[in-house]
């Protein structure tokens, strides 16, 4: 039987850059093909090509055995093919049902029907199990929200053949699951999956077939159940990666983060945060979990002084911080990941030299006299490139050609390079590849015994378990409870998580 | 108080829809192509064009409605012209605006010597001008119904499509894709929407509105093409749709004030001011209000200018 999907020799270069080289492999009716490979491996590129957003320099697409070609998305979507994108492609402005039906509106007399798009979407969230609220405007929601509509979306088109790039990257383990969940009975009935992962354990978990790219090539494809964790990195990194659990220490610096009974409010003006005491000493991490939407936005913005708190105090080294605003929060020495690197992380037209520059325009010795002196902010560049693992030509690269996981890394470097006293990380290792996930967890340890506070919000639990020397877990705006990482449960976190507090166990 | 009511009664208010109708009409023009994430500068040459052309199809066709339909497929023509460097030639679009109101006035000058023989402008009694509907129902209204009951189609239709745009823009799937076109069009092309089209439809749906601008003030109520008669209304219209962000809602309140300050000096010209000085007044007016309105909206814009002023002195002291 021809395969659903299938590229033949596929070739596309930016430049110097080979991201694609002579790349071969099929997709059978009916499969969950996962699609891995390092930061830059060339995955989103050869998707792209597949779906119609960029043309390849060489090579052959079929569907169904017929060679055709794909000019636009057009194209693609009219041959049942839809795409769940890694950056997302949704209109901040308008709403999730909106974003949902694009393309394909729900019309009465001429006009959109906004009431019955409303409905059907609240009917997929609910059948597919993804929450959300299909009335919210996007650019007020979280990234793992924005991640459902960008699923839900595809679904609701009813393709036959789905790529998903990166879709769990920003969902909880929880959400992952269901998700798969939903895709292994789609591809029951017959649709046809394309997913790329960086959780080698999900890969591992759900596919039936594995293809690996490394450096715009293929080193092979196989059926998942030959393969374990290692033999799969080996195949993506050709060398061994270890993964060790880090050491905790026990230290107490004085306390230089502290939010003192904060409330704050989300952009619709509904309570997002209730009454929040929190305390972050130098040298120690501690982490937040919690169901996305449970406040964690709300709190990194509030945090890094983009969301005014309602109420309550925020002590930055004992001194309150008076107003909000991001300027002043650096300037008392605060670094801050923030969780879309896009959005709020990166000039995407600038290069990776001006975009390490940024936050450090006025100080010396990257300027004086109020001007830039390149030669330095370059070495630093450099130097930071080469720290951080980012894959490009040299420090004049535009960040926007760069892979995902690159930018992430972009991001890293420039705010760890800070050392600033307090780091306020937001989805840490969002989109960067098992090798790079371990370099940015060591210097997130190594910034701590350097003895910076670090506040630390991740989707990926493991990761928090991994680095966080204590653990609180948010729930509906409050901490509904703080775990000892080194010897908590899952199921202690899940209770939590879903809002069962301590007090409470004890009394049952 | 006797001046007081000399200036500001019921006549000042027909005065005001009257002076408010070329700007609303060709602002709402504007409100599709700022949508379509366009910064249109080139609203003045295409309503000049239109202007000039309505006169010449009224004397052609020797009907006022053919002069209004010929003025419009001028701009028309214009937008057109414009969308296809801004858009399908990527050229900037600023630029490729102001040339094109610089040709139009150029034209404009050029074309009535070559026409009429005459410079400045085409006077004649053949000019067919826009007839006034008399609107019985709102005549009988009083002192103000008579004067808000006898207006020419125009005006009429440049409230009406207030609304007309809003529903355009913000509830039928032509305007969603030209909102999501100028908004995000890497969203909109991953679906397969064609954000070039859309552009190109937003513009020439602009240039339609400009074109009825233009035949407003050439055929309206004045019928008679001067040069340059646009005078800058294009230009109030750009700043109108920067303030409201294309919002047809918040563009009329904009073109009424523009409006109300237009008519304020025209009566205030009968007191004898010095004319130039007056004539300033609703550019001032409008801008200043247009101003005071937003201050509030945009305080991090002007605190981030407020900011970088001080880190300057600050560096140089
Ligand atoms: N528009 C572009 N212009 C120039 N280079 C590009 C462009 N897009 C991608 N590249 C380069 O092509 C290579 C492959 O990038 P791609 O985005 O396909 O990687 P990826 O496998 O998806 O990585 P990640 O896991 O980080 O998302 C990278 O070196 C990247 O810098
Ligand atoms: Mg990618």
């Amino acid at each position: 039987m021809a395969f659903a999907v299938e590229m033949i020799g596929v070739s596309k270069s930016f430049g110097p850059v080979a991201a694609n080289r002579d790349v071969s492999f099929g997709v059978r009716h009916g499969e969950i093909h996962a699609l891995v490979g390092e930061n830059g491996a060339g995955k989103t590129t050869l998707m792209n090509i597949l779906f119609g957003l960029m043309q390849p320099d060489s090579g052959e697409i079929r569907i169904d055995g017929k060679p055709v070609v794909m000019e636009s998305p057009r194209t693609s979507i009219g041959l049942g093919l839809g795409m769940v994108h890694q950056h997302f492609k949704l209109v901040p402005s308008l709403t999730v049902a909106e974003n949902m039906f694009l393309g394909m509106e729900i019309t009465k007399a001429g006009l959109v029907d906004r009431k019955a798009q409303s409905e059907k979407a609240r009917a997929l969230s609910e059948e597919f199990g993804l929450r959300i609220d299909p009335d919210r405007r996007i650019h007020e929601l979280s990234v793992g929200a924005e991640q459902r509509v960008e699923i839900l979306k595809v679904l609701a088109r009813g393709a036959n053949v789905v790529i998903l790039d990166e879709p769990t990257a920003v969902l909880t383990p929880q959400e992952s699951r269901d998700l798969f969940r939903i895709i292994r009975r789609f591809a029951d009935t017959g649709m046809t999956v394309i997913f790329i992962s960086h959780h080698l354990d999900e890969v591992l978990e759900v596919s039936d077939t594995v293809t690996v790219l490394r450096d715009g090539a293929v080193v092979g494809t196989r059926p998942t159940k030959e393969l374990d964790e290692d033999s799969l990195v080996n195949m993506m990194v050709g060398r061994q990666v270890n993964f060790d659990r880090r050491e905790r220490k026990k230290m107490s610096g004085n306390t230089v983060l502290e939010l003192r009974d904060v409330f704050a409010r989300d952009d619709r003006g509904l309570p997002a945060l209730r009454g929040i005491d929190l305390e972050v000493r130098a040298g120690e991490i501690v982490g937040i979990v919690g169901v996305d939407g449970n406040g964690q936005t709300e709190l990194s913005e509030v945090v890094s002084g983009l969301r005014a708190p309602s109420h309550g105090e925020i002590f930055l080294d004992g001194k309150a911080v008076e107003g909000s605003d991001p300027r002043h929060m650096r300037a008392a020495g605060l670094a801050h990941v923030p969780a879309d690197r896009l959005v709020r992380g990166v000039n995407p037209g600038a290069d990776i030299a001006s975009n390490i520059l940024m936050g450090r325009q006025h100080v010396a010795p990257w300027a004086k006299k109020g001007l830039i002196r390149w030669g330095k902010v370059r070495e630093l560049a450099r130097e930071l490139m080469q720290r951080f693992d980012i894959r490009a030509k040299d420090e004049h690269v535009a960040v926007k050609t760069l892979s995902g996981g690159n930018m992430q890394k972009v991001v890293v470097a420039r705010e760890f390079s800070q050392h600033m006293p307090l780091l306020l990380i937001d989805q840490p290792t969002r989109g960067v590849d098992i090798g790079a996930m371990e370099g940015i967890h060591d210097e997130i340890i190594r910034r701590r015994d350097a003895g910076a506070a670090i506040l630390l919000i991740s989707v990926q639990i493991d990761e928090i378990l991994a680095l966080a020397d204590r653990v609180l877990v948010m729930f509906n705006g409050g901490i509904s409870g703080e775990v000892d990482p080194a010897n908590t449960t899952e199921e202690e976190i899940g209770y939590l998580m879903a809002g069962g507090s301590r007090s409470k166990e004890a009394a049952a | 108080m006797e001046v007081l009511e000399t200036i500001f009664n019921v006549s000042l208010i027909a005065a005001m829809l009257r002076t408010t109708t070329p700007i609303l009409l060709v602002a709402l023009g504007g409100t599709f192509t700022t949508k379509a994430g366009i910064f249109n500068i080139g609203l003045e040459g295409q309503m000049l064009l239109g202007a000039f052309f309505a006169v010449l199809g009224s004397l052609w066709t020797q009907s006022a409605w053919g002069g209004v339909a010929i003025g419009v497929l001028a701009a028309m023509c214009v937008a057109l012209t414009f969308s296809f460097f801004v858009v399908t030639l990527r050229a900037n679009e600023v630029v490729v605006g102001l040339a094109l109101n610089i040709l139009a006035g150029g034209l404009t000058i050029t074309l009535t010597k070559a026409i009429f023989g005459t410079r400045g402008s085409i006077v004649s009694g053949d000019i067919v001008g826009l007839p006034r509907l008399h609107i019985p129902v709102i005549e009988d209204l009083g002192s103000l119904g008579k004067a808000l009951g006898s207006f020419t189609p125009l005006i009429y239709l440049a409230f009406i499509l207030v609304f007309v745009v809003w529903v355009i823009i913000y509830r039928t799937k032509l305007g969603l894709y030209i909102r999501v076109a100028g908004e995000k069009p890497a969203a909109a092309e991953a679906l397969g929407i064609p954000t070039g089209l859309m552009q190109h439809i937003a513009s020439l749906l602009c240039g339609v509105l400009a074109g009825l601008a233009g035949a407003h003030l050439s055929l309206g109520y004045i019928t008679m093409f001067a040069e340059n008669m646009s005078s800058g209304r294009g230009f109030m219209a750009v700043a109108v749709l920067i303030f409201s962000a294309g919002d047809p809602v918040k563009v009329l309140f904009g073109c009424l004030l523009f409006g109300f300050a237009d008519a304020l000096s025209l009566r205030l010209q009968t007191f004898g001011l010095s004319s130039y000085l007056v004539l300033t007044v609703p550019y001032l007016v409008t801008l200043g209000a247009l101003f005071l309105l937003t201050y509030r909206q945009r305080p991090k814009i002007f605190r981030e200018t407020a900011e970088s002023l001080q880190l300057i002195r600050r560096e140089k002291a």
